[in-house]
């Protein structure tokens, strides 16, 4: 089994230590892992802005660059999210419901292809459902003796299934929690309002800056007032809009990617 | 960058005891929400068919629009067709004014508020009164609703109080019966007192009205019959004090008969309000003995709105308010921050559809949480159509300049895996840059965050270590 | 061409993909071991009323009495019923002034207390001016949900004849309009009581 790793341009840069972890954690599994370098983003940030056109060149370089490979693991829940919903709808715009506009400038020409099958697309998966439905995990040798609050991510918990959407009645379940009860010494527990979103959203964070600010205090605030010393979650997006968030108000709480704590020790 | 909703937004959170306010209340309905889904173990399927039920009605909405006109006219109900705001305005004129209609009580209809008819009907001279409490208040202080279900919410009592001491005229001689039936309440801001005063004087309102009109929640096709579904009663007693009865139906309420009926009168309260049922489900199949019933059909863009691939949906539809009361954003920024009369996600898609230039601020007002799609009743894909009408906004000539700069300059980099990497090298430098710019106005980022620290090596420039 | 016939084409040329029918018969909606239990039990709770058993061959007129002992004008078109106003002659401005309306439903419903009151009075005002309001249903008539209800009520030939009116009603009027706070007597009957025979 080969898996191709998808590093997503904010942990790229802000936050590499998070891909470290990824690669020892799959690699201390047995795993033949390979970082294909000329990746770089899956559009979601032009998308969600309105771009979308702008994300199309992106998920065809994706699904090139990903081709050779059996699964690809992303850390961020958003960003393989994503690639399985939206990479498919953006390459085949060809059906006549996309318009071009006069402000999208093309790098490159224009490829047809019509239909086209984003094979990457379909493989991709973020690395706590990877690790929990493909490789099913029963025990890891990390050690973390901390209490944990976890973070549901909502494209995590609305788009990936990594855990019950609170919203809804049925069997009640969460991978992340699953996967961090392997972890010897941790205690993890969830806030109050446990999937509400953080008010990240990319663009959102910026366009509607003090409604943001809001969702993210008040979303901080859930987390400390269950007594952890940590936020942690499958989202570096929203880890980093929390941490600024926590950092400038001055809320004393902690922030870890879920797979740093997985791989803590390797 | 800023859309009207986030300036407005912005200017809500100056009173943060106000946000948490509302932000708790609203919430507080989600979770009763919460408490009647998981109560009930068929809920998901109920859900679906609520969804199959809507697509199968509005797919074959002529057929079902011609068997509910021919059951009501056989039920001797007069039945009206309106294209737009303009021949409904005119047609209820036209049944008011032939009828000597001089005053009007109504029920809740948000169709009545797309169509601007109280307006319509003061310029000509007609008294209209809103008879549901929320709605009375805000018409009495000239208010717009802020909600769809729970308009006045955000209304303090004192203010209600003084406006009812203003404006009802006999509002000491309510007072004295208040005692004389051994009221209790000595605080008259009290929200029972003040109940029981809007009650004794919209009795009155109901006994000097020539006419009541409602809206409907669901027009049933096999019977003719118009649901009508209320907490207060007010719909009952518009209808059955004043003779004569106008129903206002938006064609898309229709459903197909009384095993849909079920299906939907289970779903819209408990969505809508928390609450197993509302207090009064009535079935409006006639006129009264002695009256008349007529019904007007609204389409004002609904039969544009079918022909829409991308948002056709919404004309499921059925205005109970459970997106707005889980949308984080709503609940942080309330009615009044977006532009279109109805809120939240719906809000945002219906604005667009009725006039998507006038309404495009509205769009910013989503972080794609993708609640709401959860909570809807009939399984609106609510957050996939803000993402749809974002990919909208520039052909429209609404696309914020700044978002667009953004999105081109990473669009750049991101094409181009050497300008990539070497902007990821010179990163760093954001860290060494003083305060004042990292954390000015022109790093809208530093509004509410701290700036972060950019590492000294990106994950692109570890991976040459870690792979040997 | 009429507004009608113009809405009617234009709808018809805009669907594209058309949807069938769910097959509702597969639903299996919430059901109780005691319906009649859950009945009482929403009724003094989530609906907010009273409720009192009788047994057929008690006096309705009594029970009405003694549970409303300082009611003037009762009004009710039931036989037996010491009623001052009878809905079928008295009219609206008169009933306002009921500070008893005595009603009949026909179904009552479980999950959610409401009862079926198809309109049997000319002026169904008696409803929903009344002060308090007696409802009287029969435990045989209780069933589990509203797909039951509407099941029976759609079969039945029995209403909607002579008064194309027919209402579900659970409990008293309440809002919560004002800042959340819940209120009985909005605008119709500030107080209920279900009678159960």
């Amino acid at each position: 089994m080969k898996i191709g790793l998808f590093v997503p341009c904010y942990v790229d840069a802000l936050y590499p230590e998070v891909g470290v972890s990824t690669y020892r954690l799959l690699k201390s599994l047995g795993l033949d892992v390979e970082y294909p370098e000329r990746q770089t983003c899956c559009g979601q940030p032009m998308g969600n802005a309105g771009f979308e056109q702008m994300a199309e060149p992106l998920a065809r370089k994706y699904d090139e660059l990903f081709a050779p490979y059996d699964y690809v693991v992303a850390p961020s829940a958003s960003c393989a999210a994503y690639v399985r919903v939206f990479h498919p709808g953006l390459t085949n715009k060809a059906n006549g419901s996309h318009e071009t506009h006069e402000s999208y400038e093309s790098h490159e020409p224009h490829e047809s292809h019509w239909p086209h099958h984003c094979a990457a697309a379909a493989k991709t998966m973020d690395i706590v459902e990877f690790l929990h439905d493909v490789m099913k995990v029963e025990s890891l040798p990390a050690r973390f003796p901390h209490k944990v609050s976890v973070h549901n991510s909502c494209h995590g918990v609305r788009e990936l299934g990594l855990s019950s959407p609170s919203e809804r009645n049925i069997p009640r379940y969460n991978k992340i929690i699953d996967l961090l009860r392997l972890v010897d010494g941790i205690e993890v527990v969830e806030p109050e309002r446990p999937d509400e979103c953080c008010g990240f959203g990319g663009m959102f964070a910026v366009e509607e800056q003090a409604v943001s600010r809001r969702m993210g205090i008040d979303k901080v605030k859930r987390h400390i007032a269950t007594g952890a010393e940590y936020v942690t979650g499958p989202d570096s997006s929203c880890l980093m809009h929390m941490q600024g968030v926590a950092e400038k108000e001055q809320l004393p709480i902690k922030f870890i990617h879920v797979v740093q704590i997985l791989a803590n020790g390797l | 960058m800023s859309t009207r909703h986030s300036k407005a937004a912005e200017a809500y959170q100056q009173k943060p005891e106000v946000v948490e306010h509302h932000d708790n209340t609203f919430f507080g309905v989600r979770q009763k929400r919460d408490r009647m889904a998981q109560a009930l173990p068929e809920w998901e399927d109920l859900r679906n068919a609520a969804n199959q039920i809507k697509r199968h009605t509005i797919t074959h909405l002529a057929d079902y629009l011609e068997q509910f006109e021919a059951n009501a006219i056989k039920n001797g109900v007069h039945v009206y067709w309106a294209k737009d705001a303009d021949e409904y305005n005119a047609i209820v004129y036209d049944i008011l004014s032939s009828h000597n209609v001089r005053k009007v009580v109504k029920s809740k209809s948000m169709l009545t508020e797309e169509c601007h008819l109280n307006e319509n009907l003061e310029a000509k001279g007609i008294d209209v009164i809103e008879t549901d409490l929320g709605e009375r208040i805000l018409q009495m202080m000239k208010l717009a609703p802020s909600h769809i279900v729970m308009p006045a919410l955000h209304v303090h009592r004192e203010d209600i109080g003084d406006t009812f001491r203003k404006l009802i005229p006999n509002y000491d001689e309510i007072v004295k019966g208040y005692r004389a039936v051994g009221g209790s309440a000595t605080d008259e801001n009290d929200p029972t007192f003040l109940t029981y005063v809007a009650r004794m004087h919209l009795r009155q309102q109901f006994m000097e009205a020539d006419a009541g009109m409602t809206g409907a929640n669901f027009g049933v096709a096999s019977t003719g019959d118009v649901v009508v579904c209320t907490n207060e009663g007010n719909a009952d007693m518009s209808t059955a004090i004043p003779q004569l009865h106008i129903v206002s139906m938006g064609i898309e309420k229709l459903i197909p008969d009384y095993a849909a009926v079920a299906v939907f009168q289970r779903l819209l309260a408990r969505n809508g309000t928390g609450q197993e049922t509302t207090v009064y489900t009535s079935h409006f199949r006639g006129p009264r003995p002695g009256g008349e019933m007529h019904i007007v059909l609204v389409d004002n863009g609904r039969s544009s709105i079918l022909g829409n691939v991308e948002h056709w949906q919404t004309l499921k539809c059925m205005r109970c308010g459970a997106c707005m009361n889980t949308c984080p954003v709503y609940r942080r920024s309330a009615g009044y921050s977006y532009t279109y009369f109805i809120p939240g996600p719906i809000g945002i898609n219906l604005g667009m559809l009725r006039n998507p230039r006038e309404y495009s601020d509205n769009v910013s007002a989503c972080s794609l949480c993708c609640s709401c799609d959860n909570v809807c009743p009939v399984q609106v894909d609510l957050s996939s159509q803000v993402y749809r009408w974002r990919q909208q906004l520039d052909a429209l000539g609404k696309a914020d300049a700044m978002k667009k700069t953004m999105s081109r300059g990473m669009s750049m980099l991101f094409n181009h895996p050497k300008l990539y990497t070497s902007a990821l090298r010179l990163s760093p430098i954001v860290n060494w840059m003083p305060g004042f710019v990292v954390q000015s106005s022109l790093n809208p980022w530093a509004y509410g965050h701290q700036m972060m620290k950019f590492p000294k090596k990106s994950f692109h420039e570890l991976w040459k270590e870690l792979r040997d | 061409m009429s507004t009608k016939d113009e809405i009617l084409q234009k709808l018809r040329s805009n669907t594209r993909e058309q949807y069938e029918m769910p097959d509702l018969s597969q639903l299996t909606p919430i059901t109780f071991d005691d319906p009649v239990a859950e009945f009482i039990r929403k009724t003094t709770t989530i609906a907010g009323a009273k409720l009192l058993e009788m047994k057929a061959d008690d006096s309705l007129d009594a029970v009405v009495h003694k549970a409303y002992p300082d009611a003037k004008i009762i009004a009710s078109n039931i036989p037996g019923v010491k009623a001052q106003l009878n809905p079928d002659t008295a009219t609206v401005e008169e009933l306002e002034k009921a500070d008893v309306g005595v009603i009949e439903g026909k179904i009552g419903v479980a999950e959610n207390a409401c009862v079926w009151i198809p309109q049997a009075m000319k002026e169904r005002a008696v409803c929903f001016a009344s002060e308090q309001l007696v409802i009287v249903v029969h435990r045989d008539a209780i069933v589990n949900n509203m797909h039951e209800a509407y099941a029976r009520i759609a079969a039945s030939q029995e209403y909607f004849q002579e008064y194309k009116f027919g209402t579900f009603i659970s409990g008293p009027s309440k809002t919560a309009d004002i800042e959340g706070a819940l209120v009985y007597g909005a605008q119709a009957a500030r107080g209920a009581t279900v009678v159960l025979v």
